[in-house]
C-alpha cells in the first residue's frame, strides 16, 4: 500500500475512524499544541487532528494537520496494515520490508506543488498557520519537513543526496534557523560546503505522505537513498520530482516545497526548543537558511508535529525505524537476537530479547548495542530478556526484571561513554555512564537462582486465545 | 489582550528595545507577530502574558544580550580548504 500524498493518507485515516476534523474556531496558541498534547496524553490509539478554522486565517484556507502518525493504529495504516495490528507484528513487517532496499523510484515532472510559485514577497506566515509548540520555544518551528541536500564534493551522487528531518526555527518571513549537527548527513554536506567557501543549497518539503517522513528519521548509511528505502517500506516505487532551482529530488506529493541555501560561515542564536527528551534544548548559535523560492498547492495543509514529554507523535514515527535498525545490526552478528524494542526516547533505553548461548552471552549483546553507530548517541540503559519474553510487552519485561535480574550479578556499568548532548543527565553534556541490566535466565556455566519450575500456560491456551479474539471482534 | 495593549517595544526574553513587527494576520486585525532582532525571540499579540510581557516572562528562560556572542556555535565553522 502506497499513499500518493498526505491528503490520500488523511482520507484513509478518515475511513478507518482515525481522523478527527475540528472546525470550530481555534487560536494558533495555545489551542493547536494543547490539542495534540491532549491526544497523546489520552491514548496510544488516538486519531490524527485536522483544524480548518484558525484565528487570523480564512476558514478552510489555513489548515493544520497534527498527530497524523501519532498512534499505533495510524502507524499500522501508514504501513497499509489492519489498524489493529500489534506493535510486535508491525515490527517484524517493517524488518521484512527493509530487506527490499533499495526499492525503485519513479520520476515525474507534474508535481501538485508546482501549482503556485513565489519568488518575491515571500512570507511563510501568510501561507502556513505557523504556531508556537511549547510555551518557552523561542518562536515558531517547522519540525516535520523533509530537508533535502547534496554532497557538494559529489553533487551528482543520488545515494549521497540526503533526506532528513531537522528542527527549523522560522526566524523571519523568509529566513530560517536549522540544526544540522556534525553527526548528521546534512552536517557533513554543510561542512564540505563551508570548507569550499560556498553556501549549501537546500530544498525543504512540507506536508508529505507518512513513509518518507518515517524514513527521513532513519539513521541510514551516508550513501543510502531515503527514497529507495521509502520504496522498500511502502512496497511500491517512490515518486519524486526535481525542484527547479536546486535540481534536488523532492517528494512528488508534497504540499509545499521551499528552496534556499544555508549561508556559509553564518551562525546565529537559535532555541530554546522543547525537545523529545521532555526538556528544553537551551540556545546555541546555529546555521541560517535564506529562502529564495516557495512552491505550493493552493490552500496547502500545514502538517506539524507536537513534541515534548514522551510519548508524542515523534515517539511513534521513530519507534520501529530505530528498533529495526538495531535489530538488524545485532542480528547480523548474533542470530540469537529475537527482537529489539528501542522506542524509549529514541533508544536511550532499549530492551533486547535474546536466546543465551552460554553464561554472560546476553551481557555481551547488550554491550554490543552500545557500540553500533546509533548506540554511540543512545542505548544508555539496555535491558536483556529471554527470547520467549516479548520486549514490546512491558508487563512481561517488568516480570523478567523483577524475578530474573540480580543486582549483584546482572548489572554492568560502563563509564564515560558518548551520548547525545540533549540527554539532560549527561555530564558533561554528551558523556554518560551506561548500564546493561541482564534479566535473562542464567545459563551454564553461570548457574544460580531457582528457575527450574516455571508456571507454563494451561494446555489449550493458544486455541482459547484465538476463540476469545474471534468473539471480541 | 488585543493589539492595542500588547507589548510591542521590549523583548520579553532579553529586554532589548530592538523589536519590530514580523508580520500580521492574513485576515486583517486578528493578530500581529513581533520579533526581537537581538535574540530572535518572536511572539504573537494573542498569546498569554507569559509569552508577551517582559515582567511575566519566566526568569529561567530570560537571557542577557551580552551573553549571546559567547553562546557555543553548533556546528563550528570549519577552516576553508586551500
Amino acid at each position: 500500500m502506497a499513499y500518493a500524498d498526505l491528503r490520500e493518507f488523511l482520507a484513509t485515516l478518515d475511513r478507518d475512524g482515525q481522523l478527527l476534523r475540528y472546525s470550530d474556531p481555534v487560536n494558533p496558541e495555545p489551542d493547536l499544541a494543547a490539542a495534540a498534547r491532549a491526544t497523546a496524553n489520552l491514548t496510544d490509539r488516538g486519531p490524527a487532528l485536522l483544524f480548518d478554522d484558525i484565528n487570523g486565517y480564512e476558514p478552510g484556507k489555513g489548515r493544520v494537520a497534527l498527530n497524523t502518525v501519532g498512534s499505533w493504529p495510524n502507524h499500522a495504516l501508514m504501513l497499509g496494515l489492519d489498524k489493529n495490528t500489534t506493535v510486535k507484528d508491525q515490527f517484524f513487517e517493517f524488518a521484512g520490508r527493509w530487506d527490499a532496499f533499495p526499492g525503485p523510484i519513479e520520476r515525474r515532472d507534474d508535481a501538485p506543488w508546482q501549482e503556485v510559485t513565489l519568488t518575491e514577497g515571500i512570507d511563510l506566515f501568510q501561507l502556513l498557520p505557523l504556531f508556537r509548540l511549547n510555551s518557552y520555544d523561542v518562536g515558531c518551528y517547522i519540525d516535520k519537513a523533509a530537508v533535502i541536500s547534496r554532497d557538494p564534493d559529489d553533487p551528482d551522487n543520488f545515494g549521497k543526496q540526503n533526506v532528513g528531518i531537522y528542527r527549523i526555527q522560522v526566524k523571519d518571513k523568509d529566513r530560517l534557523g536549522i540544526q544540522p549537527l556534525a553527526a548528521h548527513d546534512i552536517g557533513l554536506h554543510l561542512q564540505r560546503a563551508e570548507e569550499r567557501g560556498e553556501n549549501l543549497p537546500v530544498a525543504i518539503a512540507l506536508g508529505n505522505e507518512p513513509v518518507i517522513t518515517t524514513v527521513a528519521g532513519m539513521p541510514l548509511a551516508y550513501d543510502q537513498s531515503e527514497y529507495e528505502m521509502a520504496a522498500a517500506i511502502q512496497g511500491a516505487p517512490y515518486r519524486i520530482t526535481k525542484a527547479p532551482v536546486t535540481g534536488f529530488d523532492v517528494p512528488w506529493g508534497s504540499e509545499v516545497v521551499i528552496e534556499g541555501e544555508i549561508i556559509a560561515g553564518e551562525r546565529e542564536i537559535e532555541g530554546p526548543f522543547g525537545e523529545f527528551t521532555g526538556h528544553y534544548s537551551g540556545a546555541r548559535r546555529q546555521p541560517v537558511i535564506k529562502i529564495h523560492r516557495v512552491m505550493h498547492r493552493r490552500n496547502p495543509i500545514f502538517e506539524h508535529l507536537y513534541l515534548g514529554m514522551p510519548w508524542t507523535e515523534m515517539d511513534y514515527t521513530l519507534a520501529l525505524n530505530t528498533s529495526v535498525l538495531l535489530y538488524r545490526q545485532l542480528k547480523a552478528e548474533f542470530p540469537e537476537v529475537a527482537a529489539v524494542n528501542a522506542m524509549y526516547t529514541q533508544g536511550l533505553l532499549g530492551i533486547i530479547s535474546v536466546k543465551q548461548r552460554f553464561g554472560g552471552f546476553a551481557k555481551a549483546v547488550g554491550m554490543r548495542a552500545m557500540t553500533v553507530p546509533h548506540g554511540l548517541a543512545y542505548c544508555k540503559v539496555i535491558i536483556l530478556v529471554d527470547e520467549d519474553v516479548d520486549p514490546f510487552n512491558l508487563a512481561q519485561v517488568m516480570w523478567a526484571l523483577s524475578v530474573h535480574y540480580h543486582p549483584l550479578h546482572d548489572t554492568v556499568t560502563i563509564p564515560n561513554l558518548s551520548v547525545l548532548a540533549l540527554d539532560p543527565s549527561s555530564d558533561p553534556a554528551g558523556i554518560t555512564h551506561k548500564v546493561v541490566l541482564d534479566a535473562t535466565t542464567p545459563v551454564a556455566p553461570e548457574e544460580r537462582g531457582h528457575y527450574s519450575q516455571v508456571v507454563g500456560n494451561p494446555e489449550g491456551t493458544a486455541d482459547w486465545e484465538n476463540i476469545i479474539k474471534g468473539l471480541l471482534k | 489582550m488585543n493589539d492595542t495593549t500588547v507589548n510591542d517595544t521590549i523583548c520579553p526574553r532579553c529586554d532589548a528595545e530592538n523589536v519590530r513587527v514580523l508580520t500580521t494576520s492574513p485576515v486583517p486585525g486578528r493578530w500581529t507577530m513581533y520579533v526581537c532582532d537581538t535574540c530572535i525571540y518572536s511572539w504573537r499579540s494573542t498569546e498569554p502574558r507569559s509569552a508577551t510581557d517582559p515582567l511575566a516572562y519566566p526568569a529561567e528562560f530570560k537571557i542577557d544580550p551580552a551573553d549571546i556572542p559567547s553562546i557555543p556555535a553548533i556546528p563550528t565553522v570549519p577552516p576553508r580548504r586551500r
